[in-house]
């Protein structure tokens, strides 16, 4: 049994314009120990699948179907004090915005050790000596005097280090990263990134790390998620989705990427993907890509909704038109 | 900082005057704000030095992209350049002309040929005007034309960067982030500018979208001949648009030169630190750069 | 040259908009901000109930008096301080008036004065908190500075030394004290406004055209306030209505045989105790009014608040 196993996730809202249909069926596992990354653009539904996970989605949002079992116990029929307990113990999470994330008003210590007390049951004493250890091992110099600073003291890549050490206060076999390094500079994100790997080496802790960034997930994820519009479109090994994307969204999404490095750059024009995002609250009834897809011909693809299905070992696609299949040179975009 | 290099790109060479400053030359543009202390009489303790002694040029036709992280002064500089802020030394000259000593006509004259794109395009259209009215609004602070041929021109413009024209009487909140970002485009291209300064104009936008503005840029760029200034975070994105780059850090110019040479030959320890920073989408190349950031660890480092 | 330039442009224009795709898409389509705004304001069941409520208090002020028989001034000693009875719904006052269509007709002036003090206090509030705001620095700061001195001031006191300098209490030296003593609120506030909206990239965009000070004020800085200043107007009225109210319980009210609901008070003032109904009835009037605009405020605060405008 995986650590994480989500069944056929429907989280919807209501709205006064309809039902807004955000995350609509969604299944993947999460192994011990492992790096997952989902990754997609604004509104496809990675965020909204996490929280849905944890409990943390808001009305006029709630799941609708679909379980969340983690270590056997299915999170999304959990309320109140044993959700709590999970949260914070089992499964820590950190958000996008650091600045934000650290009430401004209590001392970085007593946000640490507010965990250690609460999940641990520690004393004052042992709960400090703990925090300095976790202050230590995400690299914040002078942990013990920094311990009882506030937060407008520290940067935001450090805020973010902090927010690191309390999710991981309680030593959780899962980490859920929301878009970790997305307010941060590149350079404080780089050293981020590094300590994300040196703890997942140190602790076996599984981390989900969403992230809308296709180099940050190349550069930190063991096999990888696409969404698109509330649905994975596909699914495979960090090598194997950038060897050898399928899915035409995939496909689409890496040809639009500015290149670093490279010959002709600057006078070459960039691949875009004409259109925007379907409509969540009335999906099209086919493959939800169709509309921008090259490959979306005079067959069904607009009609009848594609599976998840298996094109290879351990690489799931949601599409009638993958890579692998086509025949012909595509239709240029 | 590295001596001013003239370029060698493909296609037409720079449009530099005689003694090779290009279209917008700025010398040691200095911006300090002062931190004023004190309660009753304000006195000026320190400065936040923004900008700090940059030059560069923009060449007619060319990109210079301006990266940098945040703090490093490349907004504040290109405020700068336009007069929206006022240096507190250095000279700005646009065609030869020195901005920062001109008189408010003359300024305003000038604001024809330079314009802005912003970075929030949530914050950069007035909500309560029409779209047309706001592609127009260059048009009527000029006095150019007559209502019909500014209507005219408006819906071109609204063409020119992808729309229908029937649009020009809806409002910014009808549209999306991409399609708000083409509506500040077609605002700033509508005086016919010869320069464009570019605020980290596709930030706020998804990878696709992203694609799609920075596409349209390129393409205006040869169509109309502009120069852009193009400020941005991005290496990559940077990278597709320019033609020279400047690379700020904390308010100076730490490295300046070609594209192509900056990229792949960068001599400052903070640019090298900072192109080896970005993370590549190609997982294969994980471990190489990781070894790379490793030599730049010093640099990479944060202060407390 | 510029015109030359112009023309080529335009030709490119021409030539680059017939050759473009149309790729940007259709616009989302959305409801209308009003729609948003309207029903915002109806989620707010008490500012609903409060809106009704004060169409109802409009409408009695209003209809009253035109469709009732009796004549407000006619003085009948034998009918004097009638209880509240289906002939009288309100009683009769000391004189034997009726005191339905006195209240109806008080509440015209009540309501009139409250209104007209309102747009007087909107147009001082917003003329110097806008300038104030718009021009910043020093100016922005003396301005400041004077506003604070007269802050100090106590509101009434304020209110009736300007009445007692002109001398007369008639609508428009009432209208004039009450505003003089209450305008400070709302130019702090539309400062601020101004200050914040300065800061919006629309704001500069314009800077950068090189529009000239006063089409940014009235094209892009105080078109963007009107939501403010509408939810202020709700804020003041209530302040302003009791303001006058005050002032006329006081003995400074308009003069008889014009009456308002503060003056209608005090006349029921001495008689309190053998009949309470002559100043609880006006009293519960201005506490309608009052409590039924702060209500709409908070409705028409929550019809605006750009925190639930979604974005794409």
């Amino acid at each position: 049994m995986a650590l994480l196993e989500v069944r056929d996730l429907h989280t919807y809202f209501r709205t006064r314009a309809g039902e807004v249909r955000a995350v609509d069926g969604v299944s993947f596992d999460v192994e011990a120990g492992e790096m997952l990354g989902i990754v997609g653009e604004s509104g496809c539904g990675k965020s909204v699948t996490v929280l849905s996970l944890m409990g943390l989605v808001q009305p006029p949002g709630r799941v609708v179907e679909g379980s969340a079992l983690f270590q056997g116990r299915d999170l999304t029929k959990l309320q109140g004090r044993e959700l709590e307990d999970i949260r914070g113990r089992d499964i820590g999470m950190i958000f996008q915005d650091p600045m934000t994330s650290l009430n401004p008003t209590l001392t970085i210590g007593t946000q640490i050790t507010e965990t250690l007390r609460r999940h641990l049951d520690m004393d004052k004493k042992q709960a400090r000596k703990r925090a300095v250890e976790l202050l230590d091992e995400v690299h914040i110099p002078n942990a013990a005097q920094r311990l009882d600073d506030y937060p407008h003291r520290y940067s935001g890549g450090m805020r973010q280090r902090v927010m690191i050490a309390i999710a991981m206060a309680c030593n959780p076999k899962l980490l859920i990263a929301d878009e970790p390094t997305t307010a941060l500079d590149v350079t404080v994100q780089a050293g981020v990134l590094d300590l994300f790997h040196e703890l997942r080496a140190q602790h076996d802790m599984a981390v989900i790390i969403i992230t809308h960034d296709m180099g940050v997930v190349a550069e930190t994820a063991n096999n990888i998620i696409v969404m698109y519009a509330g649905q994975i479109v596909e699914q495979a090994a960090a090598l194997d989705l950038f060897d050898r994307p399928e899915h035409p969204y995939t496909e689409a999404l890496l040809a639009a990427l500015p290149q670093l490095e490279g010959e002709g750059i600057r006078e070459g024009r960039l691949l875009s993907i004409p259109g925007r995002p379907p409509d969540l609250i009335d999906p099209p009834p086919g493959c939800r890509f169709a509309p921008r897809c090259a490959y979306a011909g005079h067959d069904d693809c607009a009609a009848v909704p594609p599976d998840l299905r298996e094109i290879r070992p351990d690489h799931w696609v949601r599409s009638q038109h993958p890579a692998s299949e086509r025949a012909a040179e595509p239709v240029g975009v | 900082m590295t001596e001013l290099q003239t370029q060698q790109t493909d296609g037409a060479g720079p449009a530099a005057s005689s003694n090779g400053e290009g279209l917008l030359s700025v010398r040691n543009l200095k911006k300090y704000f002062p931190i004023r202390k004190g309660l009753l009489i304000e006195r000026t303790a320190d400065y936040v030095k923004a900008v700090d002694d940059v030059s560069f040029d923009v060449y007619a036709g060319q990109t210079l992209g301006l990266v940098g992280e945040s703090g490093s002064g490349k907004s504040t500089t290109g405020y700068c350049v336009l007069q929206l802020l006022k240096p507190t030394s250095g000279s700005v000259k646009f065609d030869g002309k020195e901005l920062t000593t001109m008189n408010r006509r003359g300024l305003r004259q000038m604001r024809r040929e330079m314009q802005i794109v912003f970075q929030d395009p949530y914050a950069s259209l007035n909500p309560r005007m029409t779209v047309g009215d706001i592609v127009g609004e260059p048009l009527v602070v000029h006095n150019v034309g007559n209502r019909r041929s500014r209507r005219r021109s408006a819906e071109q413009l609204l063409e020119v960067v992808g729309f229908n024209p029937d649009f020009i009487n809806r409002y910014p909140h009808e549209f999306s982030g991409g399609q708000r970002q083409r509506i500040g485009i077609a605002r700033a291209l509508a005086l016919n500018p010869r320069l464009i300064v570019c605020d980290e104009p596709v930030s706020a936008l998804d990878v696709s979208i992203q694609a799609q503005i920075l596409n349209l840029l390129k393409d205006l760029q040869k169509e109309f001949g502009l120069a852009y200034l193009f400020i941005a975070h991005d290496l990559a994105v940077v990278r597709a648009m320019s033609d020279q780059i400047a690379v700020m850090n904390k308010g100076e110019l730490v490295e300046y030169g070609p594209a192509e040479t900056v990229y792949t030959q960068p001599k400052d320890q903070y640019s090298q630190a900072l192109l080896a920073a970005v993370p590549v989408p190609d997982p294969r190349r994980m471990r190489e750069r990781r070894e790379e950031r490793r030599k730049h660890k010093d640099v990479l480092a944060e202060p407390v | 040259m510029l015109t030359d330039r112009r023309s080529e442009f335009e030709a490119t224009l021409t030539r680059t908009a017939e050759a473009r795709s149309q790729e940007a898409g259709a616009a989302i389509a959305r409801a209308s901000l009003l729609k948003d705004a309207l029903h915002r304001f109806s989620r707010n069941r008490a500012a609903v109930v409060a809106a009704f409520a004060f169409l109802v208090m409009v409408a009695f002020v209003t209809f009253v008096p035109i469709f009732r028989d009796a004549d407000p001034n006619d003085v009948d000693f034998s009918k004097a301080f009638l209880s509240p009875s289906l002939d009288y719904p309100f009683g009769t006052d000391e004189f034997g008036r009726d005191l339905f269509v006195r209240t109806a007709l008080g509440g015209r002036i009540s309501i009139a004065i409250g209104f007209a003090a309102t747009f007087a206090i909107m147009l001082v509030g917003v003329v110097y908190g806008a300038l104030s705001g718009f021009a910043g620095g020093r100016v922005d700061n003396g301005m400041m500075r004077f506003l604070d001195a007269l802050y100090g001031l106590p509101y009434l006191p304020f209110a009736i030394i300007t009445l007692a300098i002109f001398g007369r209490v008639n609508f428009w030296t009432m209208v004039v004290a009450l505003t003089v003593a209450s305008w400070f609120t709302t130019a702090r506030v539309m400062r601020g406004q101004i200050i914040t909206l300065k800061e919006n990239d629309y704001v500069r965009a314009a800077n950068a055209l090189g529009a000239r000070w006063y089409r940014i004020l009235f094209r892009h800085l105080l078109p963007n306030t009107l939501g403010v200043i509408l939810i202020f107007v709700f804020l003041e009225l209530p302040g302003v209505v009791l303001g006058e109210a005050f002032l006329s319980f006081l003995g400074m009210g308009i003069e008889p045989p014009k009456a308002s609901w503060g003056s209608l008070a005090q006349d029921g003032y001495t008689a309190y105790q053998a009949h309470p109904y002559i100043i609880v009835i006006p009293s519960l009037c201005i506490g309608w009014l009052i409590l039924s605009a702060f209500f709409i405020a908070d409705g028409l605060r929550d019809a605006l608040d750009p925190r639930t405008r979604e974005k794409f």
